[in-house]
């Protein structure tokens, strides 16, 4: 530990001194008698010793949700009584504690102090939590010894997912089993229809209604269930933040929900983190994965960059023919419209969900700002309608509206559109 | 508001028995009170030049006025230590922390006890300037080690 000493010690010494000083200059007993009470201060000062306290800092828990209250535990206990030990846990930005951080005890010798710290998980991350920054000062506070104490231990908050009636069914699918009735005819238990019979089919495909009805064999036809390739595809080229609430965050959330959902049907989920820093998944299903997800989703943050990025850049594996595409993307960054633009060209079946920003950047209406808010908007508007002559349906995200309604859109735009 | 009392108990004690005088010692305590102003609504800044200006109002005051050992000098030394102590108490409650409430009551009994202790030191050494004369050169040899200890203590102590 660093040892400090209050620049009050410094006065006390130069009061001392120069009331010593004083006396002897004029002859007089009074300035001696002024600086006395000092001297014993700084007496009293030197006799102080540095504290030997064993700090142990343990986390109920190592994730949580958006939301939730995790427990930090802080053990200590010292050999000698230190009259006044501070310690201060630093906190992330996305964590708080009720009452603050910074705590400031009496620790007697030999016997240890719990102090319990309700940390809420206010966004989601990933974060480092500790050491701790003690200090230990004198009963006075003319002499503080500073230090670090105590291990770091991760914590990873999750983001909160939303609650999903059902998901957007993707037009292909995949030849592994999965809950997604194939729009191909197969081994199934969905029926199709009717066929007469042909040489192989097995006998207990016989539909012997059908054949009493018109004399020959005639056999039905399933539509398999299989699983499908879905790949998220995350906008983190730019966001729009506004006191404490970001496109990033939404776009973080509802990806995260989107990958439990799909993943929960047994499809094959992928990531793309399409921005300056590049990252990506490639499809696989099972628990696992949506871990993967999640943890490449925390680490997901706007890193601005100014190089031209296509979807050239991505390993072949990651986008497999046949998969959904959802990009969710709040529609800021033109590299990410050419993007996009350019996936649909290649033949995916594509969904933009477009994470609003406009709740988070109302213009101030005496402004001249208006005008440009305007334009900006317009050019957005046309953006979508560029998506929307190429077959691609865009749904609009807006903040306190649950996810489940722009998917619905998405529903009925393919219901109504019927795309090939 | 314990610390401004303090200081102007010290500054009240030199210039109510200063007379004339007071005229020349009391803008350099308006000076001294100011100061003690500032540095408690500015985080301490100015504290020590406030006390160095309130001992030296008073040194003054007995150098110049009181011809006899003054018997309150303990006092005053202890209402100086108290008001440096009181107003960095102050300064420190300020800092947006969670205590121990027996921590105040712990150091509230420090600075008692140092005051008093201070204010036994100090008449001990008022007492003690009753010696006869002809012990001056042991007393000055005795003060100048005090001084140039005091001195030292000071310098490690702000090394450390």
């Amino acid at each position: 530990m660093t040892g400090l000493t209050s620049s009050r010690l410094t006065v006390y010494a130069s009061l001392a001194a120069g009331g010593l000083v004083a006396g002897l200059a004029f002859g007089r007993v009074e300035p001696v008698a002024l600086a006395a009470p000092f001297l014993l201060a700084l007496l009293a000062a030197v006799v102080g010793r540095e504290p030997e306290v064993s700090v142990r800092l343990s986390l109920d828990r190592d994730r949580a949700l958006e939301g939730d209250e995790v427990q930090a535990t802080i053990e200590l206990s010292s050999p000698r009584t230190v009259e006044r030990f501070e310690l201060l846990l630093p906190l992330p930005p996305e964590l708080t504690a009720e009452g603050g951080t910074a705590r400031a005890l009496l620790l007697r010798a030999g016997r240890e102090r719990t102090v319990e710290l309700k940390l809420r998980c206010e966004r989601w991350g990933a974060f480092s939590i500790g050491p701790l920054l003690v200090r230990g000062r004198d009963v006075l506070g003319l002499r503080s010894w500073e230090g670090s104490a105590g291990d770091a231990h991760s914590l990873r908050v999750y983001p909160r997912e939303e609650t999903l009636r059902s998901l957007v069914a993707p037009l292909e699918t995949q030849v592994f089993a999965g809950n997604q009735v194939s729009r191909v005819r197969g081994e199934g238990i969905e029926f199709a229809d009717l066929r007469e019979w042909q040489p192989g089919d097995r006998i207990r495909r016989v539909n012997w209604r059908a054949t009493a009805l018109r004399g020959s064999l005639w056999v039905n036809e399933q539509y398999p269930e299989r699983n499908t390739d879905v790949v998220l595809f995350l906008d983190t080229f730019a966001e729009v933040r506004s006191e404490g609430r970001s496109t990033n965050d939404r776009a973080v959330r509802a990806a995260a929900t989107l990958a439990h959902g799909y993943l929960e049907r047994k499809d094959r989920v992928g990531l793309v983190g399409f921005g300056g820093f590049l990252s990506w998944l490639v499809p696989e299903s099972g628990a696992r994965q949506l871990y993967a997800i999640v943890d490449t989703l925390l680490a997901s943050d706007i890193v601005h960059s100014y190089a031209l990025r296509g979807v050239d850049v991505l390993p072949p594996r990651t986008l497999p023919p046949k998969a959904l595409v959802l990009a969710i993307t709040p529609l800021l960054d033109e590299r990410t419209a050419a993007a996009l633009l350019d996936l649909r060209a290649r033949g995916y079946d594509l969904i933009v969900v477009e994470v609003s920003p406009l709740e988070l950047l109302e213009p101030d209406p005496e402004s001249s700002t208006q005008l440009a808010h305007r334009l900006w908007r317009l050019s957005r508007e046309a953006l979508r309608w560029r998506y929307e002559q190429v077959g691609v349906p865009v749904v609009t995200w807006r903040e306190g509206v649950p996810l489940a309604a722009p998917l619905e859109e998405v529903n009925a735009f393919r219901h109504l559109a019927r795309p090939a | 508001m314990g610390a401004v009392a303090a200081y102007g108990g010290v500054l009240a004690d030199s210039l109510a028995r200063a007379g004339s005088t007071a005229l020349v010692l009391a803008p350099v305590a308006g000076v001294g009170v100011l100061l003690l102003v500032v540095a408690l609504v500015h985080g301490g800044w100015g504290l020590g030049a406030s006390l160095w200006l309130g001992g030296a109002t008073y040194v003054a005051f007995v150098v110049h006025i009181e011809h006899r050992v003054d018997a309150t000098a303990p006092l005053v030394a202890v209402l100086l230590l108290f008001c440096a102590e009181l107003a960095a108490w102050s300064l420190n409650e300020r800092w947006p922390i969670r205590a121990d409430a027996t921590l105040a009551w712990r150091r509230g009994g420090a600075i008692a006890a140092l005051a008093f202790a201070g204010l036994v030191a100090a008449g001990l050494v008022v007492a003690l300037s009753a010696v006869p004369p002809d012990h001056g050169l042991a007393w000055t040899v005795a003060g100048a080690a005090a001084a140039v200890g005091a001195a030292g203590t000071g310098i490690w102590v702000a090394r450390r």
